[in-house]
């Protein structure tokens, strides 16, 4: 390898944000379910953050109470596009030597993390994502910016997921 | 495994922390008198001394130690009142308030040194602490970064010394062990390098990487590799921002106090201690770095430093995450640099960030950083680094800096630079990369731009900002690809 002409080196890739290599990846959609679990959190903030203007509207009767009000359901309407214009963008592929997860909509992000750089997997399902029947693994790595999290994965999903991990990550260890 | 892990996990009780068969099981909970199982119990005395017959019986810190922990509650005790409460309450109430809380600690910091211990038990250190709360840390030596002897000013009046140990994935430094004597906190320093297997290089997370290896033949044990100036860092010091406004800070006072003529003491003494605040950094730095001293030993950097905290710190090479070389703007005229090295397991967010190992050199010129660079990253040339700007859309983005930002492959490294002040440049080996991240924003979707993040463990790695979209999928792909081939060699 020499240092001089890197251009030259590199291999032509694609340019499309969200599908890079489309040749050798295949990434794997999650569980459209997560649009359910994700709207039914936004609408329990939603309620809280209502009832309090309400509330507070109906005292008073003054009128910014009502203003606030109507901004938030705006902010909530936004959200639920987003919501599943997000879920639907999220994704993830396992290649041989790397787990490639890629979301957001606003900001882009694609993470890469070698296998042999996981430190722990964590798989965890809160309440509202168990009575959807699905988990969320996260790839840890020694580096906290690593950002390797998939939610919205069924449980069986989940778990080939983590065993897959830890076996790589075991054949492959190298931690730092 | 994080060294952080749940506290359910954490707070197992020692009685059952302890597997039967490793080390002597002495009751944890029993912390009246020594529990030194194969000994007469000995005066209290006896704890100062280096460990007794047994060394991995449970040992207590230093009995001075309340008294410095105290002593040093009492600062905090005092800025925490501030000048405010004085005016407020007068100056006997506000003494009578600082010694009642004094008091108060002093004698906390006297429980929990009754209550704290700390053992060596196979490859683990063992931590009790807690009276209500027992918690027992068990620090696996595995996992062990770096030891580190460190000798604050009132420890060095007493002749003790703090031991910090750092632990790979810990969000903090884990476990200072305050305060022990030094001959002590050597002894322990030594033996616990030596069960993390240090000198036979059997850490079993690091094999043998391209860098160290590619090195010139082991040198001498503490080849001395460059001794800064005091004068250099006090000018460096004066050259910066907070020295330049004093002059202006000082007189912004003296006319408020003169014209106005109505400042009561306090409030003089409120501004002087606020500026104080901002002063201290410079301050700091060169006490800190006072007699700073850089020498290798076999694949080891040593670090000396520090006018009134001497601290001597040791970081094995192949930890060393990124090294980060500094232009700042008033050193330009000088041609001086600054290098800064992140070492895994020294978390970011740290408060007290004076103790990590971070200064690699403190100020220097650009001969002195070439050769120090070389001699931590082998065969990276600091003034021959191929680095390419981004498009010229970028400048959008970066209308002033676009001309500065710039990153570039080495058959090693990372290169990436920033920063149109401050200039900055970060060098990442490949095989401490963690993981690699593409980040788009809106404007530079529009742009057609995108930034590539290159993650290590410990310190922000670096990020090669606003490269053309196709560069970036490129250098995402290039960087794994070499990532994977640092990380082994031989396939």
């Amino acid at each position: 390898m020499s240092d001089d002409a890197p251009e030259v080196r590199l291999p032509a890739a694609p340019t499309s944000p969200l599908e890079p290599w489309p040749e050798t990846v295949k990434w794997q959609s999650i569980s459209t379910d997560l649009i359910w679990v994700e709207l039914l959190r936004l609408a329990a903030g939603v309620a809280v953050v209502s009832a309090v203007l309400g509330v507070g509207w109906a005292l008073t009767g003054s009128w910014p109470f009502g203003l606030a009000l109507g901004a938030v359901g705006l902010f909530a309407l936004w959200r639920v596009v987003t919501i599943v214009r997000a879920v639907r963008a999220w994704g993830y592929a396992e290649r041989e030597d790397d787990l490639l997860v890629r979301h957001g909509l606003l900001v882009r992000r694609l993470s890469i993390v070698p296998y042999s750089r996981m430190q722990f997997v964590d798989v965890s399902a809160g309440p509202l994502e168990r009575a959807f029947d699905l988990a969320t693994v996260q790839l840890h790595t020694a580096a906290a910016a690593s950002d390797a999290r998939v939610p919205g994965l069924r449980p069986a999903e989940a778990s080939r997921l983590r065993d897959r991990l830890t076996a790589l990550g075991e054949d492959r260890a190298e931690g730092l | 495994m994080p060294a952080e892990a749940p506290p359910s996990d954490r707070a197992v009780p020692a009685a059952e922390a302890a597997p039967p068969g490793v080390g002597p099981p002495p009751d944890p909970y029993q912390v009246a008198g020594p529990s030194s199982p194969s000994g007469p119990p000995q005066p209290p005395a006896g704890w100062a001394g280096p460990p007794p017959q047994d060394p991995s019986a449970r040992q207590r810190l230093h009995p001075l130690s309340p008294a410095l922990h105290g002593a040093k509650s009492l600062v905090v005790v005092i800025a925490g009142l501030s000048w405010s409460t004085l005016s407020r309450v007068g100056f006997g109430w506000f003494v009578a308030m600082v010694i009642v809380l004094a008091l108060g600690a002093s004698v906390l910091a006297v429980v929990s040194w009754y209550n704290t211990g700390y053992q060596v038990v196979g490859r683990e250190l063992r931590i009790h602490e807690g009276l209500l709360w027992r918690r027992t840390r068990a620090i696996p030596l595995e996992r062990l970064q770096a030891v580190e002897v460190v000798r604050p000013l009132l420890a060095q009046l007493t002749g003790l010394a703090e031991l910090r140990l750092e632990v790979v994935g810990g969000g903090k430094t884990e476990a200072p062990l305050a305060y022990l004597s030094v001959a002590e906190a050597a002894a322990l320093r030594q033996r616990l390098l030596a069960l993390a297997g240090y000198p036979s290089g059997a850490v079993p997370a690091t094999p043998a990487q391209p860098l160290p290896a590619g090195a010139e033949p082991p040198p001498p044990a503490g080849r001395p590799l460059h001794a800064v100036s005091n004068r250099d860092l006090l000018i460096s010091q004066l050259l910066t921002p907070q020295a330049f406004l004093l002059p202006f800070g000082v007189a912004f006072v003296a006319t408020q106090f003169l014209s106005e003529g109505s400042w009561s003491f306090i409030a003089v003494a409120s501004t002087l201690t606020a500026m104080a605040g901002v002063l201290l950094q410079p301050v700091r730095r060169v006490l800190d770095d006072w007699r700073f001293q850089l020498a290798r030993d076999d694949d080891r950097l040593r670090i000396r430093n520090g006018l009134l905290e001497t601290r001597s710190q040791t970081v094995p090479l192949h930890r060393v995450q990124t090294v980060r070389v500094t232009w700042p703007l008033l050193w330009r005229m000088k041609g001086w640099l600054r290098l800064r090295l992140e070492v895994a397991g020294y978390a970011a967010g740290e408060a007290d960030e004076r103790n990590r190992p971070d200064r690699l050199l403190p100020v220097g010129d650009q001969p002195t950083g070439e050769m120090i660079v070389a001699e931590v990253l082998p065969g990276v040339a600091l003034s021959s680094l191929p680095l390419r700007p981004p498009p010229a859309r970028a400048r959008w983005v970066n209308p002033l800096s676009r001309q500065v930002l710039g990153a570039g492959l080495t058959e090693q490294v990372l290169a990436v630079r920033s920063g149109l002040l401050t200039r900055q440049l970060t060098i990442v080996p490949y095989a401490r990369l963690q993981s690699v991240r593409v980040v788009q924003g809106p404007v530079q979707r529009m742009l057609g731009l995108a930034t590539v993040h290159a993650d290590t463990a410990g310190g922000a790695g670096a990020a090669a900002a606003d490269r053309d979209l196709a560069d970036a999928w490129a250098l995402a792909a290039e960087l794994t690809a070499r990532g994977q081939a640092a990380r082994n060699p031989t396939p």
